[in-house]
């Protein structure tokens, strides 16, 4: 094909027609293909011979001489041409056998591989090469139509070369290469969209919205399924316009959800007039894109940057440069900034920092760099160090020299001894609002002590995953604190761990029966939240006596009891008089809950239904509180 | 000329489509229940007429839509999503925002997050 035009185009003479000069002109002329059409016969017959060959493998491969011998020669002319013509009707004989040859291997191979499926591959002597052979000729087999062969398009008639991929068209003849694309963009969109409408995945998202607290009851709000929709056309945002700063936060928040925060839509979120800046999983940003958000809103206060693998130390430089006015700095896993990097950020931006929360920082931010914090950032109020791997008791003491804190959250990971912490609250313990206190085994009941004394202003308190505090030091903390009733509570995980003694010891260990009556009727008034899963020491009688329908909870809206042994469908149908905002209660694992008639505006998760293995239910319009203790009390009564 | 409180209202949009609903589906969004609120004494309480300069004739329409579907589903549990066109969708928000639904069950994502099982 190569040598198609100068070649032949010598070959034309005499006067041309107006059809040949057209032909000549697109790259067309008869000549070729005439040519290729004597040469595809020439190439059929010569396949048929050599099949007719392959009939008698054995002869064919006797020996290339005789094959050649056997040919008959022309009368010599002269001795030269005699040779010459010789020669070449020995180099085709040869190229015959060895075609025949060829051939031949191929049958065998074929009918190796037939048998291969029970053989290993290998055991013969045959190679990769002619494996893969037998693999394009099981290819070229199956094409119906020999590839390779030009054939007229079925639809617009052009004449085109035959593929194994070529497409058949609707009246069963083939198409070329442009139509087929055109029938596949016809037939394509309307598959995808018949397998969307499957009912299954609809019911997972509405069970997973109920979890989500989304849609206990009734529709959803207007702006939530605005919102949802412009995620689902987000390819489509060109720009959110003058959205208000909150709608644009929720949207956000969705846009991290449905994982399509992307360095496209982000853009989407940045506007120079906004003092904020909040996305919650910066997976798909790269280093360019931070610095885009610090130099489109350079006034922003409030950075909320979570998984940010990218953030480097450019990145950094760039935001200490640019953000002289950021006042609450949320950083999750950037581990890619060195020590000497956050020491900077503390000295050159730490005296506006009011709010720092780092989290998940494994490779540097070490005790030096908290220290350096507490001695640049004298005005932060609100701190989080969850799960940052090098830090250990130093950077207690000196989290301990921050007076104005007012929210402490800490997860530390490395052993820290109890008197650091008591230290520690000792020193800020007077102001703090908020303290979380996750994961520090070591803590004992002194540090309860220390809270009594020391903390007077505490809305929001947790302490999890404890098994040296014991029952006595809860009930003495709540009995007669000066604090003000707590908003939220969380004591999950605090019990004795034996796997031989799994009721633990005489004397509980973690929130038990006193600890929980101390602390509801501490809190009980303003107490919204309550969460004390795995508390597995509470008794069936102290949940019964704390909720026992006549005390009542009037703020308490969600509470979590998880993996508390006792609790049963009384205890349950006690929560439920107790608490007249109640919404949801959590309570997997809770083993002894059976037949709960849920009433209207609350969601119970983790109790199995047996009938249809439903984990969470949702109170009915229908049933009301006392109807639905009723049906309890029956259910109860009948069991 | 102090009406009565009706039991049907009239939505006017800025280009002049007007819109009557009944009462107790229109309250839905903060923003009308405070306007035809008889206490405050505002003209569209009054007249139990409220008008939109902001909000155009075809995103009314479907904020009315979106009223009775409420009112409709008021009592049901998993509510199918109403059909909202795309190119709606932004100025859909923006006057949901300023109409203010009620009860906005706001899910806190992260707080959900943070407070995983044990």
């Amino acid at each position: 094909m190569s040598n198609r035009r100068p070649g032949n185009a010598n070959r034309i003479r005499g006067p041309q027609s107006a059809l040949t000069d057209f032909l000549a002109a697109n790259n067309i002329s008869a000549q070729q293909i005439r040519d290729d059409y004597n040469r595809r016969r020439q190439q059929a017959q010569q396949q048929a011979g050599a099949d007719d060959e392959d009939a008698q493998p054995a002869a064919a491969q006797e020996d290339e001489e005789e094959a050649a011998d056997d040919v008959p020669a022309p009368p010599p002319t002269t001795t030269n041409t005699r040779k010459r013509k010789r020669k070449d009707v020995e180099d085709e004989a040869i190229a015959k056998v060895k075609k025949g040859k060829e051939v031949d291997k191929k049958k065998q191979a074929d009918k190796k591989k037939q048998k291969g499926k029970k053989k290993p591959k290998g055991s013969d002597d045959d190679s990769d090469d002619e494996y893969d052979d037998n693999l394009a000729r099981d290819m070229y087999k199956k094409a119906p139509p020999a590839p390779g062969q030009l054939e007229n398009c079925e639809i617009c008639s052009k004449r085109f070369t035959v593929t194994p991929y070529t497409k058949t068209g609707p009246e069963g003849g083939l198409v070329c290469t442009p139509c087929g694309k055109e029938l596949a963009a016809e037939a394509g969109p309307s598959k995808p969209k018949s397998k969307k409408a499957a009912g299954r995945p609809r019911r997972r998202k509405e069970e997973s919205n109920k979890m989500d607290n989304l849609s206990i009851l009734g529709a959803k709000t207007l702006q939530q399924m605005c919102i949802e929709k412009v995620a689902d056309h987000h390819q489509d945002v060109e720009e959110f316009g003058d959205l208000p700063q909150t709608v644009l936060e929720r949207l956000g928040e969705i846009f991290t959800k449905k994982r399509i925060m992307d360095p496209r839509t982000m853009k989407l979120f940045l506007r120079p007039d906004h003092d904020s800046i909040a996305i919650h999983d910066c997976a798909k940003l790269e280093t360019e894109d931070y610095h885009t958000i610090f130099a489109v809103s350079p006034h922003v206060e409030k950075v909320v940057l979570r998984n940010t693998c990218q953030f480097k130390d450019e990145t950094m430089e760039y935001m200490i440069e640019k953000g002289t006015k950021i006042t609450y700095l949320q950083l999750y896993a950037a581990n890619l900034i060195s020590d000497a990097m956050w020491h900077k950020l503390f000295q050159q931006r730490g005296e506006k920092l009011e709010t720092l929360k780092l989290q998940w920082l494994d490779a540097s931010f070490e005790d030096e760099a908290v220290e350096e914090m507490v001695v640049h950032c004298p005005n932060l109020q609100r701190l989080k160090l969850k799960l940052c791997r090098r830090i250990g008791a130093p950077a207690i003491d000196s989290i301990s020299r921050l007076t104005k804190l007012e929210h402490l959250s800490l997860r530390i990971s490395q052993e820290v001894p109890c008197e650091r912490l008591v230290n520690l609250i000792g020193n800020v313990g007077r102001n703090l609002r908020t303290l979380s206190l996750e994961h520090f085994p070591d803590a004992d009941d002194t540090l309860l002590e220390a809270i009594h004394a020391e903390c007077r202003n505490l809305t929001k308190f947790r302490l999890t995953e404890n098994d040296y505090c014991t029952d006595a030091g809860f009930a003495a903390l709540f009995a007669d604190w000066a604090n003000l009733p707590l908003l939220s509570a969380d004591f999950s995980s605090t019990r004795d761990i034996d796997n031989n003694n799994p009721d633990g010891p005489e004397q509980a260990v973690g929130l038990a029966d006193q600890g929980l009556a101390a602390l509801m009727q501490h809190s009980g008034t303003k107490l919204r939240h309550l969460d004390i899963a795995s508390c597995r020491h509470i008794s069936h009688a102290a949940f019964t006596s704390v909720f026992d329908g006549r005390k009542q909870y009037p703020a308490l809206g969600s509470i979590n009891l998880s993996f508390c042994g006792n609790v049963d469908t009384v205890v349950v149908a006690g929560i439920l008089k107790s608490c007249p905002a109640l919404k949801k209660v959590i309570a997997f694992g809770c083993f002894n809950i059976e037949d709960v008639v849920v009433p209207r505006g609350v969601v119970l998760i983790g109790v199995p239904k047996a009938r249809d293995f439903m984990i969470e239910q949702v109170g009915m319009e229908w049933v009301g509180l006392d109807a639905a203790l009723g049906a309890m009390v029956e259910a109860v009564g009948a069991a | 000329m102090a009406q009565q409180s009706t039991d049907y209202v009239t939505l006017v949009s800025s280009d002049g489509f007007e819109f009557k609903l009944q009462r107790s589906a229109a309250t839905v969004s903060g923003a009308i229940k405070r306007m035809l609120d008889p206490i405050s004494n505002f003209t569209e309480a009054q007249t139990n007429t409220c008008t939109f300069e902001n909000i155009n004739g075809v995103v009314l329409e479907k904020v009315c839509e979106y009223l009775y579907y409420n009112e409709k589903h008021k009592n049901n549990k998993d509510v199918p999503d109403m059909d909202i066109p795309p190119e709606l969708c932004l100025e859909l928000l923006m006057a949901a925002d300023f109409l203010d639904g009620e009860s906005c069950t706001a899910v806190c994502l992260i707080s959900n997050a943070d407070t995983g099982l044990v």
